[in-house]
Order: structure tokens, then C-alpha cells, then sequence
């Protein structure tokens, strides 16, 4: 019973004289929401949830709120603009679609006649329904060269779930989980992919116990029945010792182990290398918390575990994800109503079809920049963005000359940002597509102005592993913004890939429907699609893996000259692996946690939400702040080995006072010059990218936890 | 049913239930377009601090809470201020002239001041939504959490406790 859908659509016409209202999907993130987009005299006037869909119910996060706020910005790039100046001058010329397009692929193909295809790098930031179009595009130019968020976001979570049990396991939050462990992630202010906050708050309010593991105390660690407030970067260390305690007391599914995994005898091995006096050393968490929480987890029926990227962005990336999946698997949840469940989508062609990831040649794959050290990224065509740097400022293994970022800012959001600017500073050409002039745009040749989802149609959710599709449908035009999708297609056409191309993109989601014998007009008329819910399927079709169990011991790894089996790595910075530089730089340093309006470097000039949040802010434990001398509300230097940056100091009594919680993504809009003080403020500033800091199978960069030390700005 | 003329109208917020994502006040700003600066509805975190034998942390939300006695109508020399039959307290800006006293008066600083037009502004409980049968915007279903409910006070009392019942 839904209880609370008010949403009075028709009445909500009739008062305020709409002309029109168009149910879509929104994608201030990832996509995910329905909402309703009322207009009048052709521009939008409110957006509101759509009470009608399964994913959020009718309500709506702030950003989604603010959509028309950021659609008709007056600072929006609303036609394609080339470098009229010295790079990064900030001198720009209009120019028109036709001049943009031609230029772009005349310095495409000529790289690709005279330095070959892998010398052009196509970009995208994190998942915003793009990334089949640009895989496409790249494949079909003959590059393997696709840089993403996907080394150290979601990309992982693809890639081992594959390895583990044949695709992501989602929580099916429709039939309440008994327990929630929510593992580095606060999805009621993120939102974050497959997942929403509204159906997990639902699935408290029904009665879910919780358990919250997280260095901070949010709401959610505060409103848990047992916090685990780790020390940063331990996560491997803690889970390794919650399975202990579920092995050791017998609370694991005896007949899922027998029957459908592979490895056990020799996983139990491992973790028995992991009693819990030396997970308590590890984690600074207390024995007796660990197994209160094991014990919670595995005997309450059915359970699940809420993760998200927090724990990508680390050494150990690919086996804490691997590590949350068996916990998931050993306890019996994976698969069953209430816990994780391998939903599957409508029989679409999907994300990988329409990506022609077949059709690029196996010479050009073998070029993938850094295949041979990340060999498991390299399988999912992703690649570490140090890479990409080295190969254009050292150019090995070939120089990179070109780059085009479809909506990514990678000034902002990649590790080591100052190495991110003498890349950018020397690639011989790079186009973007953006809402705005970000600082990465700045360095640009060429840039294009890029659609907002209310301006596009296209089918939402389409990557996601969560079962459903939904409509997004176009209500505005605004200037001569093009989606991302549109942009690529005309583009293809101009570098001889139009046979694989569509006159115009409806065409491209008609042959994505094609197979449930519908158009993206017949879609157009329904709210969503699901696929087929069906549970326990590996009963009798086992796991789409290689042995068709549940591999605790991956035989993929093993191929590819891996551990198969998971364990714990130090961070690379820490009070154990680096103690002499801990004396300098006392405290660990945390960043990104997630803030209710912005998405990552997105929204600093979009008023509801930059109003919510005005400064950068730098959480630090009041008795750290006394020791070091540091007022509330001042604003602070903290400092890397690599750099300083400055942010405003706020206390927070909620986590270990060595601990210092900063943010990411800042950039200052509202800095007229070039720059928009991208490296003000910027937290990529003081992280590090080193090859051998990176988690050694997805390339993960270790962002998340590092060392630093923290003063007054005034003193210093 | 209550008789005319008693309460009928009241917002009331479960701050257990709140996870401060502020879709609230952005609701509020594109419906009610408050200037810059001007949050009528206000989300703030308060804690972390020991409760008993742990750390407590909530967020509270702040909007005018449509008192029974309200002192900022008793402190409005221009009764620009007035609290109607069905218990919705409105700050007409017209009638406004900017002395401020009942910013002072309110005990829960629930009101602000604009300075480009020199007013004072408050959360009206959409009374222009309510008056037309629509929710006020915060409580049209925005929230994740479900924690802002808009009706008459006894029978949100009933729906909280149902849910605080399940919870347990």
C-alpha cells in the first residue's frame, strides 16, 4: 500500500493554468526518478516526482527539484564555441554545429591516418546514459581508448559481479529486507545508481534493522542498531573478519556453500588468516562490534547489503566489492525476495550490444593503454586516466593526441589533478561537450553545448541492472543544445561510420526496442518496462560464471594471473605503511563525502542548490581542532605531500579525531577568469595517481583516504 | 469532525524520520521563489553529541510552526500578520513595513527578513495551494522519508504512531 502519493496532477493544471505536463526521467545524476514536468507557453514551470513510478514513488531529490534552473541557466553554453585565443585564454568564437562537427572529425581521422586510432581518446565522467553512444563511436573509430569513471566507480562493482555471479546483485528493497548493512554509502542524500533513498527509508519504517559502516557518523550510522566506524581504507580487513565470525559460528547457508560455490575450502583458508583480534588492530573497530554486526547480518532472513563507491575508490576495490558479494552469497541472500537479487532487465539489445564492443579490432584491444597492469579493467574496456596522462606528457606507450570529454571534468574528479592540467595543458586537441565552461572546458579547442535530460529523448535507465526502463521524453529545446546521443550520430556520419549510424537517433532507440517488438513511440506511451522478476534462478541454471557456481575463488582472476582469493592491502598512505610521514602529516584525510544538491564538480552555479551549500567544508573533530589551533567557520589550508587547498573548517564531533573529512568537486563558478579556481579548493590537488597506489586488477585510484596535515589559514 | 473555527490545518515534521536531503526547501524555493538568502523552510544538522551511552546526530527542520498564540501577530503594529479560522498563520508583505519586531517576537526564529524589499517573510503553509485543495509544497509528497505531514493535527498523530509502530 503506497500511503503517501498526494500528487494532485489534474488539479494542479486547472490552478495554475499548465499548458502541458510530460511524465519523463529525470537525470540529474545517473537517472532513475520519474517525474512530471509541467509547462506553460512552452517553458517548463515545476518539475515534481511522478507518484506512478516504481523507482521513487512521487518524490524527488533537490537536484531533480532544480532541474529548470540549471535548463535555462543564463551562464549556459547554448552554441558550440572554438578557441579564439591562446589555450585556455578564455577567448572563444561562436561557430556553428556544421563548422564544430567538421573540424572535430578532421582531426580525428587525420590523427588516425598518422599516428593510428588509439592516439584519440574519447572521455565520459560518471554513468549519465552516454556511455553506450561514446563506447560506440570509439569502437567503431578503431580506439580502445575510453576513459571513465568506471575504473574506480560502478565499473568494478560490473566487472567482479560478473566474475562472482553473473551480473550486479541489487537489493530488492519491495520485499523488505529484515536487515540493511549499509556499507560506505549514504544513498539517502546520493541517490546513487541502481538505487534510491525513498525505498530504502521504506524498508526501515517497515521494520529493517540496520547496521552502518562508515567512518562518519551519518543519520543513517546514527539511526543504526549497530555502527561500525572504521578506520578509512580497512574495509577489506572488517569483512574478512565479519566472515570469520559467520564461518566460525556455523551461520553461513550450508546447503548454498555445498551446492553452488566454488572455493570454499580454500577461501576459508584465507579468511582464517584473519582472526579478529588482528581485524580489530586493523580497523580500530572493537572485536565485540564485529561480531554483534556478523551476527545480525547473517541471522536476520533476508538481509542485504547497500553498497556504492566508496569502496571502489581504493587499493582494494575490486576485493571489497568481491568480499560485500560473498557475505551477500554465504549467508544465503543472493537471489531471494528481500535480499540481492540478479534482476533481469526487458530482452532489449543492451548497454554492451549497442557499445559494438565485438566490432573493434582485436589488434586496436590489444593497444588499450595500461591492459597489460590492469588486466581486469582492461577485460571491461576501462582504463586508469594516469595512463592516458603519461601517454600524452610522455608519451608511452604512444602519444595521446587527442581528446574529446563528453560531460566529464576530469580537472576536477581525477586523482592528482596538477598532473590532470600539464596533460590538458600539452594534448595537441581536445573537444568537450558541457553544460557550462567548467575548468576543464577552459582548456578546450572546441566546445559543443550539451542537451540536459529535460531537452532529450532517449530510454532512462537503460544501463542499469535493476530490471526497468523508462521513458525519458523531451519537453524543451533550449539554444542550439544537442544530447550527447544526437551530437555522436552526426559526428559518426562525418567520420565514415554512417553505415552503423541512424538517420537521426529515434531510429538508434527503435533498434535498441526492436526486439520486444516495440518503437520508441509505442514506449514512449508507458510509463516503464520491467523485465521478468524471477528468484533463485541458479537453481537451476547455476551462475552465468565459468564454473556456474558462485565464485568465491575466481578462475577468471586466476586466468589473468591474480589471487583468486580476497585479502586485505594497507592503504598506500597510513599510519602503518607510511609512519614516517604520519608524523608530518598526523591525520588521515577522507574526501567526497556526498552533499545533498551537488553531483560531484556538478551545480555550484545553480542557486536553489549552491544556496544549500555555499563553501568548500572541511569536517574536523573538535579536539583535533583545538590541538591545531582552529576556529569554527575559518578557513583552513590542508595539506598533502603533493599540495594545499583550502577549505572552511566546520567541527564534527562524529568520527575519530585523527580522521579530517573533506570534499570534492570544487570549482568557483562565479570566478570570472578562466581558471574558476580550480585548484583553490580542489581535493584532487592533494591526492596521488602512482601506478602502484592504484588497485592492481581495476586500476581503482586510491582517492579516498590519504595523509595530511591541517592549520588557519590566517597562520599559515 | 471539528467545529468551523478551530484548528483545522497544521505541518508537522518527524525529525527521527528526516534524513537531511533538503528536497524540501527546493521544493519550497520553486514554488514559493524566496529570494536568495531567504530559506523558509530550513534543514540543519544537530549533534553529533552523546545521547545516553552513544552519539546521537539528527537533522531539524525549521518553519514556522503556525503557533496556537502566535507572538508575532501580537507584535505586528501594521497586523500584517494574521492567524486565520483554520489555524494557518499568513505575513502579508503588503501590510509589511519592515520594523522587524516580530522577527523578535518569534521564538523560533522562523522568520527572515528580505533586504532588497525591506520585508519580513515567512512560510504562509501555501495557503494559496491549500485554499485551492492542492498540499503545501514540502509536503506534496517530496520527501523521501515521508516525514512531512500536512492535515489536521490528530489524525498525523495517528498516521506517526502507525509507523512508529511498525518500526519496532
Amino acid at each position: 500500500m503506497v500511503e503517501f502519493v498526494y500528487s494532485n496532477v489534474e488539479r494542479e493544471m486547472e490552478v495554475y493554468g499548465y499548458d502541458a505536463v510530460v511524465k519523463s526521467h529525470c537525470r540529474m545524476c545517473h537517472g532513475g526518478c520519474g517525474v512530471l514536468v509541467y509547462t506553460r507557453n512552452g517553458r517548463v514551470e515545476k518539475i515534481a516526482g511522478d507518484p506512478d513510478c516504481p523507482i521513487n514513488h512521487g518524490t524527488l531529490c533537490s537536484k531533480g527539484l532544480a532541474s529548470a534552473q540549471l535548463a535555462y541557466h543564463p551562464d549556459r553554453l547554448t552554441y558550440p564555441v572554438k578557441r579564439s585565443g591562446p589555450k585556455g585564454s578564455g577567448r572563444w568564437e561562436r561557430i556553428s554545429w556544421d563548422e564544430a562537427l567538421d573540424a572535430i572529425a578532421d582531426r580525428l581521422l587525420n590523427y588516425r591516418e598518422a599516428f593510428g586510432a588509439e592516439t584519440v581518446v574519447l572521455g565520459y565522467g560518471t554513468g549519465r546514459e552516454n556511455e553506450a553512444v561514446i563506447y560506440r563511436f570509439a569502437n567503431l573509430f578503431g580506439t580502445p581508448n575510453v576513459l571513465t569513471a568506471g575504473h574506480f566507480c560502478y565499473g568494478p562493482r560490473i566487472a567482479t559481479s560478473i566474475l562472482t555471479c553473473g551480473t550486479n546483485p541489487i537489493v530488492d528493497y519491495e520485499n523488505n529486507p529484515r536487515c540493511i548493512m549499509v556499507w560506505g554509502n549514504n544513498l539517502v542524500i546520493s541517490n546513487p545508481d541502481c538505487y534510491k533513498g525513498e525505498p530504502f527509508s521504506r524498508a526501515l519504517d517497515a521494520g529493517a534493522k540496520l547496521i552502518a559502516v562508515d567512518p562518519r557518523l551519518t543519520r543513517i550510522a546514527a539511526r543504526a542498531d549497530v555502527w561500525l566506524p572504521l578506520r578509512p581504507g580497512t574495509d577489506a580487513a572488517l569483512a574478512l573478519g565479519m566472515l570469520q565470525v559467520i564461518i566460525e559460528e556455523g551461520l553461513y547457508d550450508r546447503e548454498f556453500v555445498e551446492n553452488h560455490v566454488h572455493g570454499w575450502e580454500p577461501f576459508v583458508r584465507r579468511v582464517e588468516e584473519y582472526p579478529l583480534d588482528k581485524v580489530e588492530e586493523i580497523t580500530w573497530v572493537p572485536a565485540a562490534k564485529i561480531r554483534e554486526a556478523a551476527r545480525l547480518f547473517a541471522t536476520s532472513k533476508p538481509a542485504a547489503i547497500q553498497w556504492g563507491v566508496a569502496i571502489e575508490q581504493q587499493i582494494n576495490c575490486a576485493d571489497n566489492d568481491r568480499l560485500l558479494m560473498f557475505l551477500m552469497g554465504i549467508t544465503g541472500n543472493i537471489d531471494r525476495p528481500g535480499g540481492q537479487v540478479l534482476f533481469k532487465p526487458p530482452g532489449i539489445r543492451n548497454v554492451g550490444h549497442f557499445g559494438a564492443h565485438r566490432m573493434l579490432p582485436g589488434i586496436q584491444r590489444e593497444k588499450r593503454l595500461g591492459g597489460e597492469r590492469f588486466r581486469l579493467a582492461g577485460q571491461f574496456a576501462i582504463i586508469n586516466p594516469k595512463c592516458v596522462w603519461d601517454a600524452i606528457l610522455e608519451e608511452k606507450p604512444y602519444p595521446v593526441k587527442a581528446l574529446f570529454f563528453i560531460s566529464s571534468n576530469p580537472l576536477m574528479t581525477r586523482g592528482n589533478a596538477a598532473e590532470v592540467y600539464r596533460a590538458l595543458k600539452k594534448v595537441e586537441f581536445m573537444a568537450v561537450a558541457d553544460f557550462f565552461m567548467t575548468p576543464t572546458a577552459e582548456m578546450a579547442d572546441i566546445v559543443l553545448p550539451a542537451a540536459t535530460w529535460l531537452e532529450m529523448d532517449y530510454i532512462g535507465d537503460f544501463w542499469k541492472r535493476h530490471g526497468y526502463i523508462l521513458p525519458r521524453r523531451k519537453v524543451i529545446q533550449v539554444g542550439e543544445c544537442r544530447s550527447d546521443h544526437e551530437m555522436l550520430n552526426d559526428l559518426a556520419h562525418r567520420v565514415g561510420q554512417g553505415e552503423h549510424w541512424w538517420d537521426n537517433f529515434e531510429q538508434a532507440l527503435d533498434w535498441i526496442l526492436e526486439p520486444i517488438g516495440i518503437t520508441w513511440q509505442d514506449f514512449k506511451k508507458r510509463d516503464y518496462i520491467r523485465g521478468d522478476v524471477l528468484y533463485r534462478k541458479y537453481e537451476t541454471r547455476g551462475f552465468s560464471t565459468p564454473t556456474r557456481k558462485f565464485e568465491i575463488y575466481s578462475t577468471v582472476l586466476e586466468g589473468m594471473g591474480y589471487d583468486p582469493l580476497p585479502r586485505y592491502r594497507e592503504p598506500p598512505e597510513s599510519p602503518y605503511s607510511t609512519p614516517e610521514l604520519y608524523r608530518k602529516f598526523p591525520y588521515i584525510l577522507i574526501t567526497g563525502r556526498r552533499l545533498p544538491g551537488f553531483f560531484h564538480s556538478e551545480n555550484r552555479q545553480v542557486s536553489w542548490l549552491r544556496e544549500l551549500h555555499r563553501d568548500p567544508v572541511v569536517e574536523i573533530h573538535p579536539d583535533a581542532a583545538k590541538k591545531e589551533g582552529i576556529r569554527e567557520g575559518e578557513w583552513v589550508i590542508i595539506e598533502s605531500p603533493r599540495a594545499r587547498v583550502r577549505q572552511r573548517a566546520k567541527f564534527f564531533a562524529g568520527m575519530d579525531p585523527r580522521i579530517v573529512s573533506a570534499e570534492h568537486g570544487w570549482w568557483f563558478p562565479e570566478k570570472k577568469d578562466p581558471g574558476h579556481g580550480w585548484d583553490e579548493s580542489n581535493i584532487n590537488m592533494l591526492t596521488d595517481n602512482a601506478y602502484e597506489a592504484c588497485d592492481p586488477a581495476m586500476g581503482a585510484t586510491h582517492v579516498r583516504t590519504l595523509l595530511c596535515r591541517i592549520s588557519p589559514e590566517k597562520r599559515s | 469532525m471539528k467545529e468551523r473555527g478551530m484548528d483545522r490545518f497544521a505541518l508537522i515534521i518527524d525529525h527521527e524520520s528526516c534524513w537531511g536531503c533538503k528536497a524540501c526547501e527546493v521544493a519550497c524555493k520553486q514554488e514559493n521563489h524566496a529570494p536568495e538568502g531567504i530559506r523558509l523552510i530550513h534543514v540543519s544538522e544537530d549533534g553529533p553529541r552523546m545521547a545516553g551511552d552513544r552519539l546521537n546526530f539528527v537533522y531539524r527542520v525549521n518553519t514556522c510552526r503556525h503557533c496556537d498564540e502566535p507572538e508575532c501577530v501580537e507584535a505586528c503594529p501594521e497586523e500584517a500578520i494574521v492567524k486565520r479560522d483554520d489555524g494557518i498563520v499568513i505575513l502579508d508583505e503588503k501590510a509589511c513595513t519592515g520594523c522587524g519586531l516580530c522577527m523578535d517576537a518569534c521564538p523560533h526564529q522562523a522568520i527572515a527578513f528580505d533586504n532588497d524589499r525591506g520585508v519580513a517573510q515567512k512560510c504562509n503553509l501555501c495557503y494559496h495551494r491549500v485554499d485551492r485543495g492542492l498540499e503545501p509544497a514540502c509536503a506534496d509528497n517530496v520527501c523521501l522519508a515521508h516525514c512531512i505531514y500536512f492535515g489536521q493535527p490528530d489524525e498525523i498523530e495517528k498516521g506517526m504512531s502507525r509507523k512508529r509502530q511498525q518500526t519496532q
